[in-house]
């Protein structure tokens, strides 16, 4: 009986082991959400998931006909693009790239985000650039600057989509 | 044994270290100086991060429901990651005033192999098919892509094109040489989101592939594009010269997509657009639509309307209808694409109306995992050409065909595709091929 048990054990140790190395990325995701932040002056609030993905795929270009939007995005290797790419895009990295080439290619935006490389970088940038939206780790979202809902959720609570 | 004669070793080791070490000291006194010094220098560093820290970060206005683990740091970024990461960081627009405007230039290639069992004429397909009697390798098309922010609403695209041809060289006759070309030059006012106004010389928005992948043979899955789109075809107007309206609004969660354009239409020669001014006074206009529903990312089904007056160099005036449609999953696994053109000609001094149709369904896959830099492709393409149409018969080919082929992405930014191609011809014997080629970007 208790060769049995050990052999089960065993079993499921090596399923474990194979799970960790074949999906070592949903291992390593844990982690704050994401808090998407705009300026105080953004005339926006809580935007819909399927509103917050146009906006990302710059299908989404204005705010309104005097304020263009501006897509800050960390630069590869950080968790907050890891978790736009995964969560909004639904694209790996390579994917991403050949989106926004395509799209400035196809006369259908005059440029891709601009890459920012920390968070503190991404709270400059937002802050001092009318229109900008960036994407934050939520413990260390910036002063000055305005969390945006997504579905009527901030970050931290229950069903929020980016984390 | 061999534990003990280790661990040994390893003691006696030590000990050795230890005893050069005391008798070495004013080395010492020196390392322990400066040990001090690392540590003073640590802990001001310290400080100052404490500091702007607290100066920058406040706690999240919502408490979070699960703790909060602190953010990684920042990426290192390699020389090669920065520059591959430049491309997604075009040009931003300024929001002051520009001494001069900002140009961004990037640009594609492709180099090709190709090998069929073609004898004699190929009747009506163009050299870009890659379909010729000898084989080798020939450089297909040098592109580059030039745009610029005027302002925040205006803006300025271009693509300009080299193409290898028989006819470009100098010389009589005419030495192979390379062919420069103006493809697109488009300048767009936005004014928001549902309303752009442009003008210039446009890819005809009558058809996905068209607008879709442009001279970009990187962004497109295969080595070619389906030959009723054909770049030097003449099934559809490929460009279009003149205005257009276009824009995207909510819809619903529809997100209702259009164009609606005027311009001159085709020329004398049906493959060629207007350049140099409408040939018979009457403007062709467009109307395209498309959707993109919120609930199924990645798809899009659309359908245009095009009409034109006819006057080519060969053959009688007619009037010309366009209609059009497609459905395409945009995403990689699967991605899939088809579209359905019909051409009418109606000859304007009395005659047989005719209809010409065309079609091709895409299927390809990004392969999962560890395979996920391959993507086998499947074509299926068809055009039927009229013996009553004389305005395409002999020019458009009438065929079906199966392309099957396989992408693999070495980068990012360049790719190999291998694919097989078998083309049934109407009138002429069938055509088997093997076609090579890397493109890229940069």
């Amino acid at each position: 009986m208790a060769t049995f048990h050990i052999r089960w054990l065993r079993r499921i140790a090596l399923v474990g082991l194979l799970c960790l190395v074949a999906f070592p990325k949903s291992v390593a995701t844990g982690g704050a959400d994401i808090a998407i932040v705009v300026r105080p002056d953004a005339p926006v609030e809580n935007l819909t998931f399927p509103e917050l993905r146009r906006l990302m795929l710059g299908e989404k270009q204005y705010w309104t006909s005097s304020l263009r939007v501006t897509l800050l995005v960390r630069a590869p290797g950080s968790r907050e693009r890891e978790v736009v790419l995964r969560s909004v895009y639904e694209m790996s990295e390579a994917q991403f790239r050949q989106y926004w080439i395509a799209k400035v290619f196809r006369a259908e935006a005059s440029s891709g985000p601009r890459i920012v490389y920390s968070n503190e970088m991404a709270a400059d940038v937002a802050a001092s650039t009318p229109g900008a939206v960036a994407f934050v780790d939520a413990s260390q979202i910036p002063k000055g600057l305005k969390v945006l809902k997504i579905n009527g959720l901030l970050p931290g609570q229950k069903g929020y989509p980016l984390h | 044994m061999r534990g003990v004669f280790l661990a040994t070793g390893v003691f006696a080791a030590l000990v050795f270290q230890a005893g050069a070490q005391t008798t070495n000291q004013p080395a010492n006194e020196l390392i322990e100086k400066l040990l001090t010094r690392i540590d003073g220098l640590e802990k001001r560093v310290a400080e100052l991060e404490k500091e702007n820290a607290t100066a920058r970060l406040s706690p999240a206005p919502a408490a979070p429901a699960e703790p909060i683990l602190p953010a990684i740091a920042p990426a290192r970024v390699s020389p090669v990651e920065a520059a591959h990461m430049s491309h997604d960081q075009a040009p931003t627009i300024e929001s002051g005033p520009l001494s001069s405007p900002l140009l961004h230039i990037a640009g594609f290639a492709d180099f090709d192999f190709s090998a069929t069992d073609l004898h004699g004429p190929n009747g009506g397909f163009q050299p870009l098919t890659l379909l010729s009697p000898h084989s080798g390798f020939s450089e297909g098309q040098f592109v580059l892509q030039l745009s610029s922010a005027l302002s925040s609403k205006v803006s300025v695209f271009s693509e300009l094109t080299l193409t290898a041809r028989a006819d470009a060289g100098t010389g009589s006759p005419a030495a192979p040489g390379f062919n420069a070309e103006v493809e697109r030059l488009i300048i767009r006012y936005d004014w928001n989101d549902y309303f752009k106004v442009s003008f210039g010389r446009f890819h005809t928005p009558i058809n996905y592939w068209n607008t879709a992948y442009h001279h970009g043979t990187w962004l497109q899955t295969t080595i070619d594009r389906p030959e009723m789109t054909q770049f030097g075809g003449s099934f559809i107007p490929v460009h279009f010269i003149g205005t257009q309206v276009e824009g995207a609004v909510p819809a619903g969660g529809l997100n209702l997509n259009y164009n609606v354009g005027l311009g001159n239409g085709r020329g004398e020669v049906l493959s060629r657009g207007g350049d140099l001014g409408d040939i018979n006074n009457n403007r062709a206009w467009l109307v395209n639509l498309f959707v993109r529903p919120d609930i199924l990312y990645g798809l899009q089904i659309g359908g245009s309307v095009y009409r034109d007056k006819l006057n080519p160099l060969t053959g009688l005036p007619a009037r010309e209808w366009i209609e059009s449609a497609n459905l395409v999953w945009a995403r990689e696994s699967p991605e899939f694409i088809a579209e359905f053109a019909n051409v009418t000609h109606q000859p304007i001094d009395g005659g047989i109306t005719s209809n010409s149709q065309a079609f091709y369904a895409q299927v390809a896959y990004r392969l999962p995992a560890y395979l996920r830099l391959w993507k086998p492709y499947y074509r299926f393409e068809y055009i039927h050409v009229p013996f009553s149409d004389t305005l395409f018969h002999g020019l458009v080919p009438s065929f079906d065909g199966s392309t099957a082929g396989v992408r693999y992405d070495i980068t990012s930014f360049a790719a190999f595709k291998v694919e097989y191609r078998h083309y049934i011809r109407r009138d002429l014997s069938s055509i088997n091929g093997a076609f090579l080629q890397t493109d890229f970007t940069f």
